[in-house]
């Protein structure tokens, strides 16, 4: 396959970057981007250029890592994929590609494709836990959680933090990842006593960096690797309203 | 021994956090959104007795009950104050909203669920603003003609600007509530399997009630006008006694039959 790349290149988070171009041949179908990236950077690297610089890790779909939105889309065209499980087969041979950083004023460009996600460990750090030491993991059972209750909170613990629903959003809301922490802790009964503040302190934390409000678009959702659940933001519009209501804990 | 603040200031000091945080103000602004909704459906509820008689006496005889209701004042007040605070709400998220995006994407793609309506909620807003403004000019500031209200929305509907405008008007709420209404529901929290395809259906069966009730005002009088005009032309070939100007002749509401 041979490609032509429009790449935003930028060289640190203070310079003004600009997209471009490069031609990649020899592409195999059976390559995921982040390896299609790979063949680029080793050619760049041969040439004496500077490769580009992207984020990375597990690349098999669980740490959240990777990110880039890929002709306008955060991690590609397919739907519940991260861009390390994205493979060029979904591409056709001669396709353009704009290949940019998640883009919110939360997440900083550091360099080229690469941004600043620890606004994300910063609301965490806010109430996505908690206090009590909770001990290693019971007996089977011996906590009794409902079945539904269970389930959501599985669904919701799936959310990777890979800032996908930012990137995606309008307004760099980053309303779907703390409706899926919230939600995740709020369901289950080890979570359940700190609800009211977990909810107060992670949405001022996610006020205070700077991400926008929910319009109900629901276009997270649709980028979500993990297929989070709008669900959750209005589990967490509801957690917020008691908890504003309700006595302090 | 423990300080305890007085619980008034408490209370004052979480509403001001609560209204400071981006999910309070959107709650704000669809608790006023929706009660501006239910205004909507008593306004047109009590507009449709426009079309019950052609010499508009019963709509003339609900608009002046109205005027004598000693409450008036109040929810007129009611009704600015919710305009205001969702209007100045309005316009503070979507300030903060484009801060929070500065840059913009090269290639931005609708991944499925945006809709021509959660798109343009600021400006078909502003359009609802400036009808709002021009709507209150029209009828609330102006002097009442002796001929009665009714006779005053017929004339005024009967021009071509002042049914554009209005036709204009109904048509930015329309798209504003396509996505608002069920939105306000999501920001206070309705969302639930069993409910959803219900809530959507439902908030979208309202949005066009409210769509076509209003848009029926300027097309079933600029419908029967133009039914009128056509009939008198026909008429002036055999009669010439006809009035010369139909301008001041009672419309035939039926002429299209939609009026009843
Ligand atoms: C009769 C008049 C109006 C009604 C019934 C109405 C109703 C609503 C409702 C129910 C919502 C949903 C709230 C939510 O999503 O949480 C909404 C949102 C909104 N309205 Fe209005 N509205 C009216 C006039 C206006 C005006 C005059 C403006 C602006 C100048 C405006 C701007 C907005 C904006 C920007 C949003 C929300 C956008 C977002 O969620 O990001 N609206 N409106
Ligand atoms: S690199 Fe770990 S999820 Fe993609």
């Amino acid at each position: 396959m041979h490609l032509t790349l429009h790449i935003w290149r930028q060289q640190n988070a203070t310079s003004a970057g600009g997209f471009e171009t490069y031609r990649v041949d020899d592409v195999l179908p059976e390559m995921s981007f982040l390896e299609m990236l790979d063949v680029l950077n080793e050619r760049l690297t041969r040439e004496g250029r500077e490769p580009v610089a992207f984020d990375h890790d597990c690349r098999e779909g669980i740490c959240g890592m990777c990110s880039l939105v890929i002709n306008g889309a955060p991690h590609g065209p397919d739907r519940a994929t991260t861009t390390c499980q994205l493979h060029m087969r979904r591409f056709h041979d001669g396709e353009t590609i704009y290949i940019e950083p998640f883009r919110a004023t939360a997440f900083p460009v550091l360099k080229d494709l690469v941004v600043d996600r620890s606004a994300f460990d910063r609301i965490l750090a806010a109430g996505g836990f908690i206090t009590a030491r909770t001990g290693s993991p019971p007996d089977a059972n011996s906590v009794p959680v409902p079945k539904v209750d269970a389930d959501l909170a599985m669904d919701a613990a799936a959310c990777i933090g890979c800032g996908a629903c930012v990137a995606a959003c309008k307004n760099a809301a980053a309303m779907l990842f703390v409706g899926a922490k919230v939600s995740h802790l709020a369901l289950l009964p080890q979570g359940k006593p700190e609800r009211r503040r977990r909810a107060l302190q992670m949405v001022q934390q996610m006020d205070a960096e700077g991400f926008g409000g929910c319009t109900n678009e629901r276009e997270c959702e649709a980028a979500c690797p993990k297929g989070i659940s709008v669900a959750n933001i209005a589990r967490l519009n509801r957690e917020y309203l008691w908890a504003s209501l309700a006595d302090p804990e | 021994m423990a300080f305890h603040r007085p619980q008034k200031v408490r209370m004052f000091h979480r509403l001001r956090t609560f209204l400071g945080s981006t999910l309070g103000k959107k709650v704000a602004m669809s608790i006023t959104g929706l009660l501006l909704v239910l205004f909507l459906i008593a306004h047109l509820a009590g507009n449709l007795l426009f079309f019950k008689d052609q010499d508009r006496s019963a709509f003339d005889h609900y608009a002046q009950m109205l005027e004598e209701n000693p409450l008036l004042p109040l929810a007129e007040i009611g009704l600015l104050v919710l305009f205001v605070v969702h209007l100045g709400l309005a316009f503070l998220t979507t300030r903060q909203n484009r801060e929070a995006r500065a840059t913009r994407y090269r290639v931005s793609q609708a991944l499925g669920k945006r809709t021509l309506g959660s798109s343009t909620m600021l400006i078909t807003g502003i359009l609802v603003l400036a009808f709002v403004v021009v709507h209150l000019l029209d009828f609330r500031f102006k002097e009442r003609a002796p001929d009665g209200l009714g006779a005053m929305l017929e004339r005024r509907l009967s021009e071509p600007i002042g049914a554009g405008i209005y036709l204009l008007g109904v048509i930015a709420l329309g798209i504003h509530l396509s996505h608002a209404v069920r939105s306000a529901l999501r920001t206070l929290g309705a969302d639930h399997p069993r409910f959803n395809e219900l809530l959507q259906r439902g908030a979208l069966t309202l949005a066009g009630v409210l769509f076509l009730g209003f848009a029926a005002f300027p097309l079933v009088v600029v419908g029967s006008r133009l039914g009128s005009t056509l009939a008198s032309s026909s008429a002036d070939e055999g009669a010439p006694t006809t009035p010369a100007d139909p301008g001041l002749a009672p419309l035939p509401v039926s002429a299209d039959g939609q009026g009843h």
